[in-house]
């Protein structure tokens, strides 16, 4: 049975150890928020803004923030993750629905790759050989301090922080709600970056086709590429999640294994979890239907004060 | 209605021209870590109008030739991908495919950098310096160079993607088939007005800070308009509609649809990436005569 489908990835003993280290480092960068309006993409209804911030490394992180102008009180906020190809939307949807808005934009992505910069396709494999050069060290970092970026601004209620995003922007979502106490409700999409070993079995499409490719070419690397992706495994974060979450997959996705979203979703920590699996459905993970879900979901967990 | 159609004609006959004028200049380079046991990647630079060099994928089969084509023009995003993302990697064992980023696009970003958003709105006011004259040349050349490989065989070439796959099958000779998913000109400007989504929200972004230019960018859009091209497609085409209802559903391309002069199929999507992909990838195969897709594990 697909729904009880387990992972091969095994969190590692000191995975716990790893990501304190990490955020220790982290936290030795000073954020140095900026925040510019941005005329041209405002509106009488809503403020845009190109926000920027310090991340691990010294690498500078790149981001949209929407926020409505009619602001009664302190806004609930949402973080919005981006896929893995694309480049992050201005999220003036939410602003519109009254939420304070950001749309990361970790290294690599257009706007913060003038100090990291390994492509498309490439980022995945980038340095993979060793847990503390791969790329998606910073990369996480650079997702989760959107949310101190959030914790910066006066009219946003930091006791209403949601995390949201599909396909990449869904594995994001998972380690953010996971390392993020402040995150108080997620939704993860179709989540890419779960179950990789797996991925690189069950489906031969890019982008889990990097890692093949690379171990094609670098088949004695197999053993580390995979003690490293370990502790980038978004199963691996996923007992450390205890506030709402909701989940949705394609049964038919032919990008990240609708295999790999159920094992996510057993090993998710929280009670109140919620699986939406899609029959029919591929990669965007029956998202046309899904859509209302998730704004009734944050509508519930982040509109009302508490 | 003539007078503008000479003009359209000439708008675009001078960029062909212009192209025409450059030397391809093709420089290849293999790519290992992209290469499998039945397919080669190479990656290719040309030269395109403004002598801009633009980077596009090539995978060519294992093999005795001549293969089938496929070709993916530019997209309306940074990252080029080596074959569409869901694709079966193996669709690689059976089709030449070259997949070209046009200028402004991540590997043909030198000296033009794109901005997402931002790209649909580059120089929109100036018709002749619009950045999608010089996106459409590079599409016209990629197909182009396609055509000059001894792999491909030239009666089995596939040109897919969105609005620039009809405007390159338009612009260039030689495509057989076109697979078209319209997503910006089609009567842009009224197009823009009903959305608050990228890219199209580009659009009114664009108007809403500048006003007084909306006329000259009118001007700009009429010569990029899907309907305009449409008597030049011959190729077999298969037009991918939105849903009933949604922006771009049949009724909203009905004008373009009628416009195309070659055999023409409509589909219209059911907001699933499986069905819509699954019909895609079955029609092709039929009209290349394959017994059966090549189709990603999920969608067997």
């Amino acid at each position: 049975m697909i729904a009880d489908y387990r992972c091969s990835v095994r969190k590692p003993d000191d995975f716990d150890e790893f990501w304190d280290d990490v955020l220790a480092e982290a936290a030795s960068v000073p954020l140095n928020p900026q925040t510019a309006p941005l005329p041209l993409r405002s509106s009488d209804e809503l403020e845009t803004f190109e926000i920027s911030y310090d991340s691990l490394d010294g690498v500078r992180v790149a981001a949209w923030y929407c926020m409505p102008r009619d602001r009664p009180g302190p806004l609930p906020a949402v973080v919005f993750m981006p896929g893995y190809q694309s480049d992050p939307a201005i999220p003036k949807d939410w602003a519109r629905r009254g939420y304070a808005a950001v749309a990361a934009a970790p290294r690599g992505k257009l706007r913060s790759n003038a100090q990291f910069n390994p492509g498309y396709p490439n980022l995945l494999t980038h340095n993979i050989i060793d847990r503390n050069t791969y790329s998606y060290r910073g990369f996480y970092v650079d997702a989760w301090r959107a949310i101190d970026y959030l914790l910066t601004r006066d009219e946003v209620d930091p006791k209403r922080i949601g995390v949201a995003g599909s396909s990449q922007g869904g594995g994001l979502t998972i380690t953010t709600a996971a390392m993020r106490p402040e995150v108080k409700a997620a939704s993860a999409g179709a989540p890419y970056l779960c179950g990789f070993m797996d991925a690189i079995a069950l489906t031969s499409s890019y982008p889990y086709q990097e890692i093949n490719d690379y171990l094609r070419l670098h088949p004695h690397s197999r053993e580390d590429v995979e003690r490293t992706l370990a502790y980038f495994d978004g199963i691996s974060f996923a007992d450390r999640i205890k506030r709402p979450i909701i989940m949705n997959i394609g049964l038919q996705d032919n990008v990240c294994p609708p295999e790999t979203g159920y094992a996510l979703h057993n090993a998710i920590g929280s009670e109140d979890k919620r699986l939406y699996a899609y029959d029919g459905h591929g990669h965007e993970a029956g998202r046309y239907k899904h859509a209302a879900v998730i704004t009734e979901f944050f509508a519930k967990h982040l509109q009302a004060s508490d | 209605m003539g007078g503008i159609d000479m003009d359209f004609g000439r708008y675009w006959d001078d960029t062909l021209n212009e192209l025409a004028g450059l030397p391809a200049k093709p420089e290849v380079e293999l790519l290992p870590i992209r290469c499998a046991d039945f397919a080669t990647m190479y990656g290719v630079r040309l030269t395109s109008i403004g002598h801009y060099r633009v980077f596009g994928y090539l995978s060519v089969p294992q093999g005795a030739g001549q293969f089938p084509a496929i070709y993916f023009t530019p997209k309306y995003q940074s990252v080029l991908e080596p074959i569409p993302q869901g694709a079966a990697n193996f669709l690689r064992s059976r089709f030449v495919v070259l997949a070209l980023a046009g200028r402004g696009q991540r590997l043909s970003d030198e000296p033009y950098s794109a901005g997402f958003p931002g790209l649909l709105t580059e120089d929109i006011d100036d018709a002749q310096g619009y950045i999608f004259r010089g996106i459409a040349a590079d599409g016209a050349r990629g197909l182009e160079y396609l055509l000059t490989r001894p792999e491909v065989d030239a009666e089995r070439v596939a040109v897919i993607g969105n609005d620039m796959a009809l405007i390159t099958a338009a612009l260039g000779k030689g495509a057989t088939h076109v697979i078209c998913q319209p997503g910006l000109f089609v009567d842009t400007l009224a197009l823009a007005a009903r959305t608050g989504d990228y890219p199209l929200e580009e659009i009114n972004d664009y108007l809403n800070l500048y006003p007084e230019i909306r006329e000259r960018v009118a001007d700009t859009l009429r010569y990029f308009d899907l309907s305009r091209f449409a008597p030049r497609v011959s190729a077999k085409t298969l037009l991918m509609s939105g849903a009933p209802g949604s922006l771009l559903d049949a009724e909203s391309l009905s004008a373009l649809s009628e416009s195309i002069q070659g055999d023409l199929d409509v589909y219209e999507s059911q907001s699933s990436s499986y069905k819509d992909g699954l019909y895609q990838e079955e029609w092709l195969a039929r009209e290349f005569e394959f017994a059966e897709a090549i189709l990603p594990e999920h969608w067997r």
